[in-house]
């Protein structure tokens, strides 16, 4: 069963194709890896999943559904991610950052805040449960009350995790989760990510760390220059002549020459 | 001393109003960075529809029934007018480069007053109010220190407004959502906040708390006018960016700083400086000294800090 299909995503920027007629499947429960040298457009790809861009042509299907096109629906929908460089709320403690990620599945509206009832009471105490087993998830149970700006950097990526699983996702779109950590930060985001997987959610992660990339995902997709080169088992991917060629560049003309001779 | 107390009274009053209005254009500031130049003329809407409220009621209404019921129109026009501006006139422009909306509040602005001076009947001057809480009853808080029946209303509604507003922001799902809105709104939107919906909210609590300063001048001074948006407006515009624009309890004590000091230079400024002649400049002076010294406002920290 697939969660996410893409079909012939691309995506414009003027005379720029930054994403050229992408094909993607996720399946349920896997975790896969998008990796591509900088500028292959695989932010760009994950801003045409969750709505901050519109793609130009191509069509995205979620549980079968046709994704909508509003950030928010998306998100309602079941498709959640983190970003690259950190954007949390920073002046809200870590808990309010996950509670605000609660959103959409609460209801209730300025009248029943106003009035404070039972209902209203009830609602918040759960969020504010919810929110507090998603931080023990990650691994932050006992920092909700700091100000998210205070955290340590890989405490920051932990608590933007925990954020986007307070949406109740299917799909979890990591956009670099190891980006300027410590191989011990490192290791402890693999069994993150494996927890994210044991809970049922289907993870898409970007990311350069091939170590990271190979050791954790199910499958591996190579995006180079807005196209995807090929996917395949990490195996499969890593023994790819044209992977390597991608990111080393190609031989020119004349060293392949001089190689021959 | 009488006297001083007795003015500390206006001052506190007079902030009131000024806090009612200033909390509408931080609200707004703090979430889509736009100064509503039209939101003295909701706050001047606020008065017209409570007068219009009052003039479709039965006459012998008891006050009782037709002040609250004058409260809810006055808050219904305010608020309809503010969703329209909204919709039509700034949502447009959300993505503008600054100047363009501001420019256009300037227009709604003066579109405003200019619609109820030439279509709302005898509006071409100012309308009398009805007064319905009795301006000569007095209370005495001291020998020679009293407040009138329709100042303490206005103190006691703008207390009540901004509590309301302010644990409103701070502890419902709502106010979260308004503060995540305010922080980075393409985050906000992708943890399934409808910003669209959220800035509109901001609009709509400003336009209510504007409406209560409305109603409340026109039971105090005993009439609306439509032009009576535009210096309340520019003053509670002072008053929030000397509190820090976009910060919620900035908004509250500038108003009550202005209003202190306006009232206590009229009182005791030097002559030729003292007397209502002065009076609004002296507004201008502390946004002056202000926009020198502080910028940022008295609490203003949190805007600079955004990511």
């Amino acid at each position: 069963m697939s969660v996410l299909e893409a079909r012939a995503v691309t995506k414009r920027f003027g005379g720029l194709t930054a994403v050229k007629d992408v094909d993607l499947v996720v399946n349920e429960g896997e975790i896969l890896g998008l990796i591509g040298p900088n500028g292959a457009g695989k932010t760009t790809f994950f801003n045409c999943l969750t709505g901050m861009e519109t793609p130009t042509a191509g069509d995205v299907t979620y549980k079968g559904a046709p994704l909508p096109k509003r950030p928010d629906l998306i998100t309602k929908a079941g498709v959640a991610r983190t970003f690259q460089n950190i954007r949390l709320f920073n002046n809200m403690t870590a808990l309010e950052n996950v509670i605000v990620g609660r959103h959409t599945r609460t209801k209730a509206g300025v009248f029943a805040a106003v009035g404070r009832g039972p209902r209203y009471h009830r609602e918040e105490r759960e969020s504010e449960q919810t929110a507090r087993d998603l931080l023990t998830f990650v691994g932050l149970g006992r920092v909700g009350d700091e100000l998210a700006k205070s955290l340590p950097y890989g405490d920051q990526r932990r608590l933007e995790i925990a954020r986007a699983l307070a949406t109740d996702p299917g799909l979890l779109l990591l956009d670099e989760p190891t980006a300027g950590m410590n191989p011990n930060e490192t290791a402890a985001a693999i069994d993150l990510v494996k927890g994210v997987q044991a809970r049922g959610i289907a993870v898409v992660l970007i990311e350069h760390d091939m170590r990271f990339v190979f050791g954790l995902c199910d499958r591996v997709a190579v995006l180079v220059q807005g196209q995807k080169l090929l996917e395949g088992s990490p195996s499969e991917v890593q023994s790819d002549d044209r992977v390597i060629a991608a990111y080393l560049g190609k031989p020119t003309e004349a060293e392949t020459a001089g190689d021959k001779q | 001393m009488d006297v001083f107390f007795q003015q500390l009274v206006n001052a506190i009053v007079l902030g009131a109003t000024y806090g009612l209005v200033a909390l509408g254009y931080t609200m707004v500031y703090g979430i889509v960075q736009l100064i509503n130049f039209a939101h003295g003329e909701i706050y001047m809407l606020g008065g017209f529809g409570a007068l219009t409220t009052y003039l479709a009621l039965p006459s012998g209404t008891p006050a009782g029934i037709s002040l609250p019921l004058m409260l809810v129109g006055g808050i219904a026009v305010s608020v309809t007018a503010a969703v329209i501006m909204e919709r039509f006139a700034y949502r447009p422009l959300r993505s503008a480069p600054r100047l363009a909306p501001l420019i256009t509040a300037i227009g709604v602005s003066v579109f405003l007053q200019e619609l109820v001076r030439n279509f709302y009947p005898h509006a071409r001057s100012a309308r009398n109010f009805p007064q319905l809480v009795n301006p000569d009853y007095q209370i005495r808080l001291g020998s020679n220190v009293q407040i009138s029946a329709p100042q303490l209303l206005t103190v006691t509604v703008a207390l009540v407004g901004m509590v309301t507003l302010s644990t409103f922001v701070r502890r419902s799902r709502t106010g979260r959502a308004m503060q995540a809105t305010a922080q980075d709104p393409d985050t906000a939107r992708l943890m399934g906040i409808d910003t669209d919906r959220i800035i509109v909210t901001a609009f709509v609590l400003g336009a209510a708390l504007a409406a209560l300063a409305g109603v409340s001048s026109g039971l105090q001074f005993g009439q609306v006018d439509f032009h009576m948006g535009f210096i309340t407006g520019v003053k509670a515009f002072t008053a929030a960016v000397l509190g820090g624009i976009g910060n919620i309890s900035g908004a509250v004590l500038g108003g009550f700083i202005l209003g202190l000091v306006e009232v206590m230079a009229t009182q005791y400024a030097p002559d030729p400086f003292s007397g209502g002649a002065w009076k609004d400049a002296w507004s201008f002076v502390v946004l002056i000294i202000v926009l020198v010294f502080r910028p940022t406002g008295l609490l203003g920290e949190r805007v600079a800090a955004r990511a």
